[in-house]
C-alpha cells in the first residue's frame, strides 16, 4: 500500500517530463541521456527520493530513445547508442520510408525497454552474480566481439579493417589515465599537442563530425538546392507501417533485447557496444546479410531493442551491486548519494519499497515514450521536408553547440567536430570507410584497457584462451562472427561476378 | 499542487543551477553565477556530494546562483588557472589535489604554488581497506606480518591518490617492522571501484581500498558469497569517527567502525607516531584572487557553519564538519602534506 502512497500525480507528471526532456536531448545532436541526467540531477535536491527517481528514469529511457530521431532522419546520431541506427535507418528515409523506419524504432525501443525491465525485475540479483565472473579478460573478448563487426560492415573487408585499427589508433591518442588504473601518460601527440589532446578527442563531436558535419559538406559539394532531403517521410507509393513490417523479426528483438540488457549489465563495456554487438548477430543471422546497410528494418530493430534493452540491463549492477552499469547510470547514483542512500548488493531488499517505486517508474517511462514519439512522430518527420538550404544550417548551430556543450565549454571540442567533419568528407573521396572507423574509435579504449589490465594481472597472453569457460565460448562466437563475415563476402563476390558473366 | 507547480517550473526552465534564496550578503563582492568545478568526473562520489551540500549553502548565504560541474580534475585545474580571479569560479576537491603531484602524476598541479588555498569544508572518514570476508588476513598487522614474513600481498587501488596514500603508508609499515621485506606488498593500479572490487572477486588482489560507503553493504553478505568482504582498516583518525553519528553507515555502527581505526587497528608512520589519514575536502582558488574576496567567501562559510544547518546535512551523508578558514587551511595543509611527502619520498 506504501507503493500506491508513492504513486502522485506528481511522481507520473514527473516521470513524463522527464521523459519529454530525455527525448529532446537525444534528440539533438551533441547531447545525451547523461547529459539529461546530469543537468537535472541537482533538481532532484528538491524532491524525495522516489520522486527524484521518477524524473531520473524518465530522463534516461527519453534521452536513450530519443537518439533514434536524428540517427534515422538526418544520418545522425543523437547518442552514441544508436550510430548503428543510423546504418539502415538512413537509408531508409532516403528511400522515402522515414516514418515507417521511425515507427519501427519506437516499437523496437519500447520492446528492449520493457524486455529489460522485467529481467531487471525478476533476475537482478541473480544476474549481477553473473556479471561478476566477467573480469578484464572476458569484457575485452566482449568488446573484440563487437569489433567484429567492423569485418562484416565493410564494402571491402580489407579497407574496413584498416578503418577500423585507425579508429582504434585515433582513440588512443590522449593521456592513459590514472583514473583506469593507467599511468597518467600522455601518448601518441606531440608535445605542442598536450594542452588540446590531453583527454584525446571527445566522442560526441568526432561522432557528429564524421556523420552529420561530413553528410552536410558532401551535400555542399553538389550544391545545396531549394529541395528537401526528402519530399514526403512517407511516399504514397510506398507500404505504410504496420505491424507486418514485425513479421520474421521476433527473434531478432528476442535477442537484441537480450543483447543490450546483458551488456548493459557489464560495468565498463558501454552503451554503444551493445548496440554494434546486437547489429553483428541481427546481420550474422539474417537470411539476406546484403540488406542490412542499404535500408533494412531488422537492422533498426537490432539497434534500437538493444539500447533500450540497455537501461534496465544498466540498472542491474547499480542495484545489486552499488556499480552503475553505464555513463547514464554513473550519474543516477548521484541520486541515490545526494540522499544519504547508498546503493549495494543489499539495497534491493534493504529498500523495497524504492525498488518497486524505480521499477513502476521504468515501465511507466517507457510507455510514455511509446506514446509521445509514436503519435507524435509524423510531425517530428517533417523535418526532412524543410528545405535542406534552411535545415543544413540549423543542424550545423546545432552541432557546434551540442559539441561546445559536451565538456562544459571546451572550444577544442567544436574544432575536433570541424576536423572529423573534414576528414569524413574526405574519407569518402579516397575509400576509407567511416563506420568501422568509428566503431574503432567507441570501443578501441576500453579495449586498451582490459587487454593490458589482463595482461598485468595474469602475465600471460593464453590467460585470453583459458581464463575460464565463458571466456572460451567468447572465443566460439568470435570465430563463428568472422566465419561468418567471410562467407558472406566470398559470397556476394561470387554472386557479383556471376551477375557480371551474365 | 502548489508543489506540483513549484516541480514543473523548476524543471521545464532546465536549470542547472541550485535555487536561490533570500540572505543577500550586505556586500556583494560575488554577483551573478558562481562555477564550482570539482576534481572529479563523477556525479556519483563523494566530491560532488560534499560540493552540491556546500554549493546549496552558499548559494542561500551569498544570493547568486552556483552550479557543480564535474569535469575531473586535469580540466578542473586548468579553468582555475585560467579563470576565476574574480570569485565566480572556484575548485572544490580533496586531498588528492596534492597527493597526485607528490606522486608525479602528470597534469596534476602543486597547488601550493599555482593556487590560492581556501579553506576545509568537511571530512569523508569512509577511506577503507578490505579484504576477502574468507581472507586469512583477520587485521592490518597481520597483513603487515604476512609481509615482513615473505609473503605477497596485492593491494589493488588506484594510483596517484587517496587510494594509493594507504598502501604508502602500509608498505612504510612493512619497511620500519621488517626492513627489507616492503618489496613483498604489491600495488594492482586499477581504476573505478568496481574494478578494484572486481580483482577481489577475481582472487587478483588479497585486499582493495575501497570506502565505507561503497563497500559496507558488501561487509554484511554472508560468508560463502564470492562477493563478501571484510574491514581491516580505516586510515581516519580516532577522533575523527568519533565524531560521525551513532549510527554510522548503513547497518555499521560508529562503534563497529571504530574497531578499524587506532589503537585498534594500527600502520606505523614511524618509531613514535602511527600513520592516520582523513580525507578532507577543500576549496581551492585562482592564484590572482583577491584577498577581500577570499576574507567574503570565508566569512559567508563561517556564517553558514556558524548556523548549525550544514552540520547536520554532512553528518547525515557520513560527512564529518571539518571548517577551517583560509588563514588556518593553508598551513595545516602544507603541514600534513609534509609528514605524507616523507613517507612517499621514502618509498621511491
Amino acid at each position: 500500500m506504501d507503493l500506491l502512497a508513492d504513486l502522485t500525480p506528481l511522481f507520473f507528471t514527473l516521470v513524463f517530463v522527464g521523459v519529454l526532456i530525455g527525448i529532446l536531448f537525444g534528440a539533438i545532436p551533441g547531447m545525451t541521456a547523461t547529459m539529461a541526467v546530469a543537468v537535472c540531477l541537482p533538481l532532484t535536491y528538491s524532491l524525495n527520493l522516489r520522486e527524484g527517481l521518477a524524473l531520473l528514469l524518465g530522463l534516461y529511457v527519453g534521452g536513450i530513445s530519443g537518439g533514434l530521431v536524428p540517427a534515422i532522419l538526418l544520418n545522425i546520431p543523437g547518442t552514441p547508442s544508436s550510430i548503428t541506427t543510423t546504418f539502415d535507418g538512413y537509408p531508409m528515409t532516403v528511400n522515402g520510408d522515414g516514418e515507417k523506419a521511425l515507427k519501427i524504432g519506437i516499437i523496437s525501443s519500447l520492446f528492449g525497454g520493457l524486455f529489460s525491465a522485467a529481467i531487471l525485475f525478476f533476475f537482478a540479483p541473480a544476474l549481477a552474480d553473473i556479471a561478476i565472473k566477467f573480469s578484464y579478460v572476458e569484457k575485452f573478448l566482449i568488446i573484440f566481439l563487437a569489433l567484429t563487426v567492423i569485418a562484416s560492415l565493410s564494402s571491402n573487408v580489407l579497407v574496413g579493417i584498416f578503418s577500423g585499427v585507425l579508429g582504434v589508433w585515433i582513440s588512443l591518442i590522449g593521456t592513459y589515465d590514472v583514473s583506469v588504473g593507467g599511468n597518467g601518460d600522455t601518448r601518441l601527440m606531440f608535445d605542442f599537442m598536450v594542452p588540446y589532446l590531453e583527454e584525446g578527442f571527445s566522442l560526441l563531436p568526432v561522432l557528429i563530425g564524421l556523420f552529420g558535419l561530413a553528410t552536410i559538406l558532401q551535400e555542399a559539394e553538389k550544391g545545396v538546392k531549394d529541395e528537401p532531403l526528402c519530399a514526403d517521410v512517407s511516399l504514397s507509393n510506398r507500404a505504410k507501417f504496420s505491424m507486418r513490417d514485425f513479421k520474421g523479426q521476433i527473434i531478432n528483438l528476442f535477442r537484441s533485447s537480450s543483447i543490450g540488457t546483458f551488456v548493459g549489465m557489464l560495468p565498463g563495456v558501454g552503451g554503444s557496444a551493445a548496440s554494434v554487438l546486437s547489429y553483428t548477430q541481427a546481420k550474422n543471422f539474417s537470411k539476406d546479410p546484403s540488406k542490412l546497410g542499404t535500408g533494412a528494418p531488422e537492422g533498426v530493430i537490432a539497434s534500437e531493442a538493444s539500447n533500450n534493452g540497455l537501461t534496465g540491463g544498466a540498472l542491474i549492477p547499480l542495484l545489486s551491486l552499488g556499480i552503475p552499469g553505464d555513463s547514464t547510470t554513473a550519474v543516477l547514483i548521484g541520486a541515490f548519494t545526494l540522499q544519504g542512500i547508498q546503493v549495494g548488493p543489499l539495497f534491493i531488499g534493504e529498500n523495497m519499497e524504492t525498488w518497486h517505486t524505480m521499477m513502476v517508474a521504468l515501465v511507466v517511462a517507457n510507455l510514455v515514450m511509446f506514446f509521445v514519439m509514436f503519435f507524435a512522430i509524423k510531425y517530428i518527420a517533417k523535418v526532412i521536408t524543410v528545405p535542406k538550404y534552411i535545415l543544413y544550417p540549423i543542424i550545423v548551430m546545432m552541432c557546434v553547440v551540442g559539441a561546445y556543450a559536451i565538456n562544459y565549454g571546451i572550444m577544442f571540442d567544436v574544432w575536433t567536430l570541424l576536423l572529423f567533419g573534414v576528414f569524413g568528407y574526405l574519407s569518402g573521396k579516397i575509400g576509407i570507410e567511416v563506420a568501422p572507423l568509428i566503431i574503432g574509435f567507441i570501443l578501441g579504449n576500453s579495449a586498451e584497457v582490459y587487454f593490458v589490465k589482463s595482461l598485468e594481472s595474469f602475465g600471460t597472453l593464453t590467460i585470453f584462451f583459458t581464463k575460464s569457460p565463458i571466456a572460451m565460448f567468447l572465443w566460439v562466437l568470435i570465430a563463428v562472427s568472422i566465419t561468418y563475415s567471410i562467407y558472406t563476402t566470398v559470397k556476394s563476390i561470387r554472386t557479383k561476378r556471376a551477375n557480371a558473366g551474365h | 499542487m502548489k508543489r506540483l507547480l513549484l516541480c514543473l517550473g523548476l524543471i521545464v526552465s532546465v536549470s542547472v543551477v541550485t535555487p536561490v534564496a533570500d540572505g543577500v550578503a550586505a556586500e556583494k563582492l560575488i554577483t551573478g553565477n558562481m562555477r564550482v568545478v570539482i576534481g572529479s568526473k563523477s556525479t556519483g562520489g563523494d566530491t560532488y556530494q560534499n560540493s552540491a551540500i556546500v554549493a546549496q549553502a552558499l548559494a542561500e548565504e551569498l544570493g547568486i546562483d552556483v552550479k557543480v560541474d564535474a569535469v575531473g580534475a586535469t580540466a578542473a585545474f586548468k579553468t582555475m588557472e585560467r579563470s576565476g580571479q574574480d570569485g565566480n569560479t572556484i575548485m572544490i576537491f580533496h586531498d588528492q589535489a596534492y597527493l597526485a603531484y607528490l606522486y608525479g602524476i602528470k597534469g596534476s598541479a602543486d597547488i601550493f604554488k599555482e593556487l590560492k588555498i581556501g579553506p576545509t569544508i568537511a571530512i569523508n572518514p569512509g577511506n577503507a581497506y578490505l579484504v576477502p570476508k574468507k581472507s586469512p588476513y583477520q587485521t592490518i598487522d597481520a597483513i603487515i606480518d604476512a609481509c615482513g614474513k615473505g609473503t605477497k600481498v596485492r593491494v589493488a587501488i588506484q594510483p596517484g591518490g587517496v587510494s594509493e596514500i594507504g598502501y604508502t603508508a602500509m608498505k612504510n609499515a612493512v619497511k620500519l617492522k621488517y626492513p627489507g621485506s616492503e618489496e613483498n606488498l604489491v600495488a594492482i593500479n586499477t581504476g573505478s571501484q568496481a574494478d578494484k572490487n572486481q580483482l577481489l572477486f577475481d582472487g587478483q588482489a588479497d585486499v582493495i581500498n575501497g570506502s565505507v560507503q561503497a563497500n559496507e553493504q558488501y561487509t554484511r553478505l554472508p560468508e560463502d558469497d564470492q562477493k563478501a568482504m571484510r574491514f581491516v582498516w580505516l586510515t581516519a583518525r580516532k577522533g575523527t569517527i568519533e565524531q560521525a553519528n551513532p549510527e554510522g553507515m548503513g547497518q555499521t555502527t560508529r562503534d563497529d567502525l571504530m574497531k578499524f581505526v587506532e589503537p585498534n587497528a594500527v600502520v606505523p608512520y614511524d618509531a613514535s607516531s602511527n600513520f592516520v589519514f582523513d580525507k578532507e575536502f577543500i576549496f581551492l582558488y585562482n592564484k590572482n584572487m583577491s584577498p577581500e574576496l577570499v576574507a567574503y567567501l570565508d566569512n559567508a562559510l563561517t556564517k553558514i557553519y556558524a548556523k548549525g544547518e550544514i552540520q547536520k546535512i554532512q553528518k547525515k551523508s557520513f560527512f564529518i564538519p571539518d571548517f577551517l578558514p583560509s588563514t588556518e587551511s593553508g598551513p595545516y595543509l602544507m603541514k600534513k602534506m609534509e609528514r605524507i611527502e616523507k613517507i612517499i619520498s621514502g618509498m621511491k
